[in-house]
């Protein structure tokens, strides 16, 4: 397997902060990688680690298996796309589409024809002599990746790319973003915190806490199957519930419990009330059934404090989910349930 | 904003209007009285003026002592304004680079303290330097290096105020598109400053071709700016010459002011179809402007 970005037992500390706490990371060529935490988890400064923006402390970075370490950013062959964009303002879109040729020294013939290619594939053909402060957020957006391509980067890097868009522009800039991204082919980490936008555009997403790598994984496998309950409460909604011996054991205190289960809301269904137990089932007192257009939300306290949540099809008979009364749903597919090693944190008190 | 601002204010409206009104005559008064003693057919500044001439202009502008003051205040100013917004250009984007927030805040506060201090200090002290470097005697040199040293804080606090508006991803983002730092200079901060350049230059203009404490210590003899010459003249003689000399200098002032928003007018209505920065540029210049 070759492998075109290799991030290997990187340091970062600034100040007081230790920002990356030996983060190792191998990204395949053409692959998409997303980097996904919260504010804070060292996930910017580990982008800016391989662009050259940012000194480590030890560590080892490879591109292509060469030593890119000891590089400035101008030597790394990087496309940075900024949150900001960090388009020139005193430029026109074709002199910023075209600035890494002139910072190579190219011709002016060469850089209007690359201008002119570029805008080409972000589909913004003859906006070359507009100036950025013209453009919408989107057209801005394309023009700061046409840039960061122009000069055929080896690695293309996303800042929170989509931070600056309003929502409905966002998934029509996802969907955009990932069909230049497979044209051109190009190996790209990307940064955000939106999880919805790492599930969408990776090939794989990789979760960051606290200076530190916690899973890597498709995000069909981040899903169905987290390492921890940071993952599973991170992607999605999840119930976390104690388990032992491949039941759901409800006691306060978990003391007993050898193993978390993760139950994900839509994979719950009501048990009437006249069958058996089955294995992945829990039970307790209704406290809110609210009707979301395509599904029913439904959840319940257990009688040790602890919240399930269940997304159940509107042909449930609703009638019967009065609030206050009892109710047991079950996860009916062993499949779908995953349990992780460590018991769960105790529940939060709730007042009744 | 003035509107809502109008608006706030409800019943004291009038009289807050009133007030407004009265605080802008005060300013504009005197120079309409300095103006029109300046008509006098008379040989005494008086107001009102007695009869009507311009002969008092004609005498300035004969006066081979006034038109010589104004020439050199011209270039000394010009020089010293060049100078000042050379070194407070850099200083305002090398602080940028400083990293220590500590380091950073004594470092802003060194380059506005010209602006505390009074003249006077580097008046003595520039002069202390002429007397113990002789070649210096007799030139203009020390006058040029003051009036500089006081006009750097004004270039210094506009363009820093420029570049704290800047994107700063521009430096990083161009850096990693494979510009070195000479050309991230020339063509991107460069460029993406000089409005605010330009302002603080005008600024430090106005403020150097006005000063008179330094030139007072500092000028060879025999030579005089127009500040001193007009001192001098009023404590020598009390002459319609003085407001006839003031009146076309701050025509002259008035003019170039004006020539700052009309340029911007000029270049907006261009910029509909090139120029790029549309707000950037221009609200700083407007509220520093004197």
């Amino acid at each position: 397997m070759t492998i075109a970005l290799s991030i290997s037992d990187v340091h970062v500390t600034l100040g007081h902060n230790h920002v990356l706490k030996g983060v190792s990371l191998d990204v395949r060529p053409g692959e998409f990688v997303t980097l996904l935490g919260a504010s804070g988890s060292g996930k910017s400064t580990l982008l800016n680690v391989v662009a050259g923006l940012q000194a480590v402390d030890s560590g080892q970075l490879t591109f292509d298996g060469v030593d890119v370490g000891g590089r400035p950013p101008q030597k790394r062959n990087v496309g940075v796309v900024f949150q900001s964009y960090a388009l020139f303002p005193h430029m026109t879109v074709g002199e910023n589409v075209a600035f890494p040729l002139l910072a190579a020294r190219r011709p002016a013939k060469e850089r209007r024809a690359v201008a002119a290619e570029m805008l080409a594939l972000v589909r913004l053909p003859g906006m070359a002599d507009r100036v950025p402060a013209t453009l919408s957020g989107g057209q801005r957006q394309r023009v700061a990746l046409a840039r960061a391509l122009a000069a055929h980067p080896g690695i293309l890097l996303l800042d929170e790319p989509m931070a600056a868009l309003d929502k409905q522009l966002r998934e029509q800039m996802q969907v955009e973003l990932t069909r230049i991204q497979r044209k051109v082919g190009i190996t790209t980490v990307s940064v955000t915190h939106d999880q919805t936008e790492a599930l969408t555009m990776s090939d794989r997403v990789a979760i960051m806490r606290d200076g530190a790598l916690v899973q890597v994984d498709s995000p069909e496998d981040l899903y169905r199957h987290p390492v921890d309950a940071y993952v599973a409460g991170f992607l999605g909604e999840a119930n976390l519930l104690p388990t032992s011996g491949g039941r759901i054991l409800d006691d306060p205190l978990g003391e007993d419990a050898d193993g978390t289960a993760v139950l994900r809301p839509e994979d719950l269904e009501l048990v009437p009330a006249d069958e058996a137990c089955p294995a992945w089932h829990v039970e307790g007192t209704i406290q809110l059934l609210s009707f979301q257009g395509t599904r029913f939300r439904l959840e319940l306290l257990t009688d040790a404090g602890r919240k399930v949540v269940c997304s159940l099809p509107t042909s449930v008979d609703a009638s019967s989910l009065v609030v206050g009364t009892r109710a047991r749903v079950v996860c009916r597919d062993p499949e779908r349930v995953h349990v992780i090693a460590a018991p769960p944190a105790r529940p939060v008190p709730v007042a009744v | 904003m003035s509107t809502t601002v109008g608006r706030s204010l409800g019943r004291y409206r009038a009289p807050i209007v009133v007030v407004a009104m009265l605080s802008s005559l005060l300013l504009i008064v005197p120079f309409l009285v300095l103006v029109a003693t300046s008509w006098t057919s008379g040989s005494f500044i008086l107001f009102p003026p007695e009869g009507f001439s311009l002969d008092w202009y004609a005498e300035v502008l004969a006066d081979p002592e006034w038109t010589e003051s104004f020439r050199l205040s011209l270039w000394t100013a010009a020089l010293s304004t060049a100078i000042a917004a050379v070194l407070g250009t850099l200083a305002a984007i090398g602080l940028t680079r400083v990293r220590h927030t500590t380091a950073r805040r004594w470092i802003r506060t060194l380059f506005i303290v010209p602006i505390a201090l009074p003249p006077i200090a580097y008046a003595v002290g520039l002069y202390g330097v002429t007397v113990d470097l002789p070649f210096l005697r007799g030139t203009l040199a020390t006058l040029v290096v003051g009036h500089a040293l006081i006009a750097l804080p004004y270039v210094f606090v506009i363009v820093s105020g420029g570049i704290a508006r800047i994107d700063p991803a521009l430096r990083p983002a161009a850096s990693t598109l494979g510009a070195r730092w000479p050309l991230i200079l020339w063509k991107i901060e460069l460029p993406a400053i000089l409005p605010y350049l330009l302002s603080g230059a005008l600024f430090a203009f106005v403020v150097v071709f006005d000063e008179v404490v330094l030139a007072v210590f500092l000028m060879p003899p025999g030579e005089q700016t127009l500040p001193l010459q007009m001192l001098n003249a009023s404590q020598e003689a009390f002459s319609p010459e003085l407001t006839a000399a003031s009146t076309l200098v701050s025509g002259l002032a008035l003019l170039v002011l004006a020539i700052v928003p009309v340029g911007r007018v000029l270049r907006r209505r261009a910029g509909r179809a090139a120029s790029p920065r549309p707000a950037e540029g221009q609200a700083a210049p407007e509220g520093v402007t004197p």
